[in-house]
């Protein structure tokens, strides 16, 4: 009896672990083959493929880190994500919590209106976007073209739909009467928030923020349109590599693998969070 | 009244940027739209030509081939990422020793910006040099080539999306499993179904919601996906992954036919409302209905 | 003997001019960028090495002297266009100066984008540097002048796409007796078409039958990306007697029966042609886009091909990159005949000269201090330096200096040919679109490369569809 149960256990844990070995080479092998070719020199780049890392080329990963333009373009890159971020779960979960708490005319027109904003094509919101930034917003000589807060408001534009989607269904689900209790208490709009709203919404919130800043600071053709020196992002950075003399593969590759280490340490942190946070409210007790 | 207010307050902020970023330009392209304009026509500036960018529209083939392709690579795309999303997730659902590792592993694909994705895959196979189609004519003797063979493109950047949007819907599907109320499980298995049946009469009912959810946001990234496949295939061979988000970014930019890359991009959009309409009202009505 | 002496009088000329003139010059440059120091120029260029020369190198030197700081955006190719184009139809100002490819100048000359140097020059003389001179430059200073003769940009790099092919093999007395044995004619760069094609045939079998990692030729065939729409049109094409992409510039038409050349018999025999090369060229080629096919080259998987000449030099010579250092000829691409009667007597072209120039966008808001700095690049003193730096030649005394004569002994010859018979190529067509025909004409070419049409479909369609884009565009009504 006792070891039928064990058996099971472990034919159980088996087929578990065989799932998530594969699972996990499957997803580890575009990653790895990226280490790989950051590790080869641009002669050894068209060598047979081989997949045992023969010999590490550290010039790749020199060159690159002690590349000043493309240190500030890794720090453009967190302040702009991170920024992005923040600005956007404070400004969804406003708009969620009016748009849950109040009967405001309109408010599933409006509420559908901010999620159409992520569904455009960006190719052509470039050239309105160019003019805005370069003509529209200037103050003397200050521009908003090439700074990072432009990137940063930018952003919201598909970052703040999604948010306020995965926000909404959190605040739905917390219970109104919670509110309504608080307020016989005496609370204000602002200690509710503060008291029961945010503590209640943070796993959504750290959802938010967490996926608003993967696509920030993955975000190209913005940013490859609207910055040039100043306000450059990493990934932008990554296209300067594929140039008419040649493509540096093995530096892009270091590149690359170096931008994925703030995100690698960065999501091991919060994720405990994700899960809590993607129900969009949707499932219901 | 004064609540109302404040209601405005907290909306606005979040209005007006969306305002600014959103609307201005979607304005400008509504307005453009009407207009011929290519930056190197021999009559310089915006020709208003009504609706003669939308009646081209329609007769042109490549862009409505175009249209279909994406639809055809979203739906394949994400019904296959729906399907193992939801098996890894009901693995992850249950407690088992190293799950946190698994965990981080499985998600390491969303943190890679498209671009490099899109790099890293054409070095895995491109021909030539890349390991998957050098490795598939050694061991299987099958020749693949993503720049000559149509179908074959195609279906790698399907199996790209898949391996960099899995992970996504994994989670939210985690999310939504982990949420599921006991009882309607519970009372089915005590009411003898198999696992079958408690899966398609109990749980896909509970967790519809929070799919509907997950295609509707990954339907409105897939259906404007560039960077990947752009740096993949370039939109080869030929048309077959020129995608809608390609084909109108060849036409504003190498191109500079603004006027009917404008009115290209609007019906474009508006092709992703309407479905995502159809798939909102869908939500909508589930959530009614649970109140 | 003429010649030589010429030569030396010429550099002592030049040596002289810059010993005796420097002092001078330091102070001239100071003196006519006082009213400028403290500005930034801001510019867009490609991130290659001559660009790269310019903004770490030259730029530096230009702010040490001047007080003028410039920094120059490094983008992709793509980028490149969108940007300055964008910044120019707008009139935002944000680009001093931007880099004009050289098949593009004509449409920005058209839209009458950049600013006329050779007139601004006259108009504040006391901005022009004595030692900057438009009659330094090669005849391909040339293509950015418009029909008055005066210059809108001043040339920054300038290659010809040459015929490349491997030493080592074709100088191999075993691999020569094979192929004598078999083909019936001693092996030597391809000068005919069947050549080519007759070599790509045998060393693709010589690959094969040695089981190495060897094709007989390179072709440029990505097919998604513009780069095999250039290479056919532009260097396929014309060794058939096809030139200008085959658009009659008389009347902007591309159709035979309209009086154009895109889909004559001479074009499809060329789009057949080349196609055909895929079967002798390695599997990559399909995918292969400029860089790409110097990669391949390098690697030593080709024993033959055209290649850009930007790529030449480091090819030949850079051991860090390329596997075939020491065994890479230079020649003029193989041609049908006739063809190089019509070159020689400028009614014709055996290849595409290549390049671009910096400019002066009129939306610049500094276009004085933008002068000067384009006329600081453009001085004989720095030529030498940067043509090392960059492989790229645009003045006609920097081919005689010792850092390039040692270069062009290593490439075998590629300097030599590009000065001697650098007249032969010519630049893209001064069509006032571009991109836009390009666009439009480019999915048929990729449709040919995959096989999904024939060659003559291909072109049939593509001239009918070129027609009817320069009528939208309102060229040829």
């Amino acid at each position: 009896m006792q070891q039928s149960k064990t058996a099971r256990k472990v034919g159980k844990y088996a087929t578990t672990y065989g799932v998530w070995v594969l699972a996990s080479i499957i997803t580890l092998l575009p990653i790895y083959w990226m280490i790989v070719i950051s590790a080869r020199s641009r002669v050894e780049l068209f060598d047979r493929p081989n997949f045992i890392i023969q010999s590490f080329f550290e010039e790749n990963y020199i060159n690159t880190i002690n590349d000043p333009s493309l240190q500030k373009y890794m720090v453009n890159s967190i302040v702009v994500a991170t920024s992005n971020a923040v600005l956007v779960t404070a400004l969804a979960l406003l708009a969620t919590y009016a748009l849950s708490r109040w009967r405001l005319p309109g408010a599933d027109n409006i509420f559908f209106w901010t999620i159409t904003n992520r569904m455009a094509p960006p190719a052509v919101f470039l050239l309105p976007l160019f003019l805005l930034f370069t003509k529209t917003f200037r103050y003397g000589d200050w521009i908003l073209f090439d700074t990072r807060i432009g990137l940063i408001l930018l952003y919201c534009v598909f970052n703040l739909p999604f948010s306020i989607w995965v926000l909404q269904g959190m605040i739905d689900g917390i219970p109104i009467e919670l509110d309504e209790a608080a307020m016989v208490d005496g609370a204000g709009t602002g200690m509710i928030l503060r008291r029961i709203i945010i503590p209640l919404a943070a796993p959504g919130m750290a959802i938010t923020a967490i996926l608003s800043w993967i696509f920030a600071w993955n975000e190209y053709l913005f940013a490859a349109t609207l910055t040039s020196v100043k306000a450059r992002t990493i990934t932008t950075g990554l296209a300067e590599f594929v140039t008419v003399t040649g493509t540096n593969w093995g530096e892009m590759a270091a590149v690359a693998t170096l931008t994925l280490i703030p995100s690698l340490a960065f999501i091991s942190f919060v994720q405990r969070y994700i899960v809590m946070g993607l129900t969009f409210g949707a499932v219901k007790e | 009244m004064r609540q109302n207010r404040t209601a405005w307050f907290f909306l606005s902020p979040s209005l007006i940027i969306l305002f600014i970023v959103g609307l201005v330009p979607f304005f400008y392209i509504l307005y453009v739209g009407f207009f011929d304009w290519n930056a190197f026509s021999l009559q310089k500036g915006m020709h208003y030509a009504g609706l003669e960018n939308y009646r081209r529209l329609v007769f042109d083939q490549p862009f409505i081939n175009s249209l279909l392709l994406t639809f055809r690579f979203a739906v394949y795309a994400i019904l296959v990422q729906l399907v193992i999303g939801y098996v890894l997730a009901n693995l992850l659902a249950t407690d088992f020793p190293g799950k946190w590792f698994f965990r981080v592993i499985h998600t390491i694909p969303l943190m890679v910006a498209p671009l490099a994705v899109g790099a890293t895959w054409r070095l895995l196979t491109i021909p030539g040099f890349g390991p998957v189609p050098f490795y598939l004519d050694r061991w299987f003797d099958f020749e693949y080539s993503i720049s000559a063979n149509a179908s074959q493109a195609f279906w790698t950047t399907v199996i790209m999306d898949v391996w960099h949007w899995t992970p996504f819907v994994t989670l939210t599907m985690l999310a939504g499993l982990t949420a599921l109320p006991r009882e309607p499980l519970e009372q089915a298995l005590v009411d003898g179904a198999n696992r079958l049946q408690v899966f398609w009469y109990v749980k896909v009912p509970l967790l519809r919601p929070i799919i509907l959810s997950t295609v509707f946001i990954r339907l409105m990234d897939a259906l404007r996906t560039v960077d990947e496949v752009w740096m993949l295939t370039g939109g080869g061979p030929a048309a077959a992954t020129r995608y809608t988000g390609l084909y109108i970014w060849r036409i504003v930019f190498p191109k500079t036919d603004y006027g009917y890359g404008s009115a290209m991009s609007l019906l474009t959009l508006y092709f992703t409302i309407l479905i995502s309409w159809l798939l909102y009202t869908a939500i909508g009505q589930q959530r009614r209905g649970e109140r | 003997m003429k010649k030589l002496i010429t030569l030396v009088v010429l550099l002592a000329v030049v040596s002289g001019f810059g010993l005796t003139a420097n002092a001078q010059d330091d102070n001239w440059w100071a003196t006519a960028a006082a009213p400028y120091a403290g500005v930034t120029l801001h510019g867009v260029s490609e991130s290659t090495p001559p660009s790269n020369y310019a903004a770490d190198v030259l730029a530096p030197q230009f702010e040490a002297l001047t007080g003028i700081k410039v920094e120059l955006e490094p983008t992709s190719w793509d980028q490149m266009y969108d940007k300055a184009i964008k910044d120019m139809e707008a009139g935002s100002g944000i680009y001093d100066f931007v880099y004009i490819e050289q098949d593009i100048v004509f449409s920005y000359l058209a839209q009458d984008y950049l600013v006329d140097l050779t007139q601004a020059l006259v108009d504040h003389p006391e901005l022009a540097a004595p030692d900057f001179n438009f009659d330094d430059f090669t005849t391909f200073i040339d293509d950015f002048k418009n029909a008055e003769g005066h210059v809108f940009g001043v040339p920054m790099e300038a290659f010809v796409k040459i015929y490349l092919y491997r030493t080592d093999l074709f100088g191999d007395p075993e691999i020569q007796a094979a192929f004598e044995a078999e083909y019936g004619y001693p092996l030597a760069p391809a000068a005919t078409h069947q050549q080519h094609e007759d070599i790509a045939k045998f060393f693709t079998e010589y690959g094969e039958e040695n089981d190495l990692d060897l094709w007989g030729t390179t072709v440029q065939a990505a097919s998604g990306h513009s780069s095999s729409f250039y290479e056919f049109f532009e260097s396929i094409a014309p060794t058939f007697g096809v030139y200008n992409w085959g658009i009659n510039e008389e009347n902007w038409k591309a159709t035979v029966e309209n009086g154009g050349q895109m889909n004559s018999d001479a074009a499809k025999e060329a789009l057949a042609w080349w196609v055909s090369l895929l079967q002798y060229a390695p599997p990559e080629s399909t995918a292969s886009t400029w860089d790409e096919v110097a990669a391949t080259f390098a690697a030593g998987r080709a024993a033959q091909g055209w290649v850009y000449g930007e790529n030449t030099a480091w090819i030949a010579s850079d051991p860090d990159r390329s596997q075939v250092v020491g065994q890479v000829g230079v020649a003029i691409p193989p041609l049908a005949e006739g063809v190089m009667e019509a070159a020689e007597a400028g009614t014709g072209y055996v290849g595409y000269y290549d390049g671009g120039a910096f400019g002066i966008p009129h939306s610049s808001k500094n276009i004085e201090a933008t002068l000067l700095w384009l006329q600081f690049i453009g001085q004989p003193s720095v030529q030498p330096e940067w043509a090392a730096a960059g492989s790229r030649i645009v003045h006609d005394a920097t081919f005689d200096d010792p850092l390039v004569v040692e270069m062009d002994a290593q490439t075998n010859g590629y300097y030599t040919l590009l000065q001697e018979q650098g007249y032969l190529f010519k630049g893209a067509p001064a069509h006032p679109f571009h991109a836009q025909v390009r666009s439009v004409v480019e999915p048929f070419i990729w449709q040919a490369i995959v096989g999904e049409i024939t060659a003559a479909e291909a072109l049939d369609q593509a001239a009918a569809a070129a027609d009817e884009e320069m009528a939208r565009l309102g060229y040829g009504q």
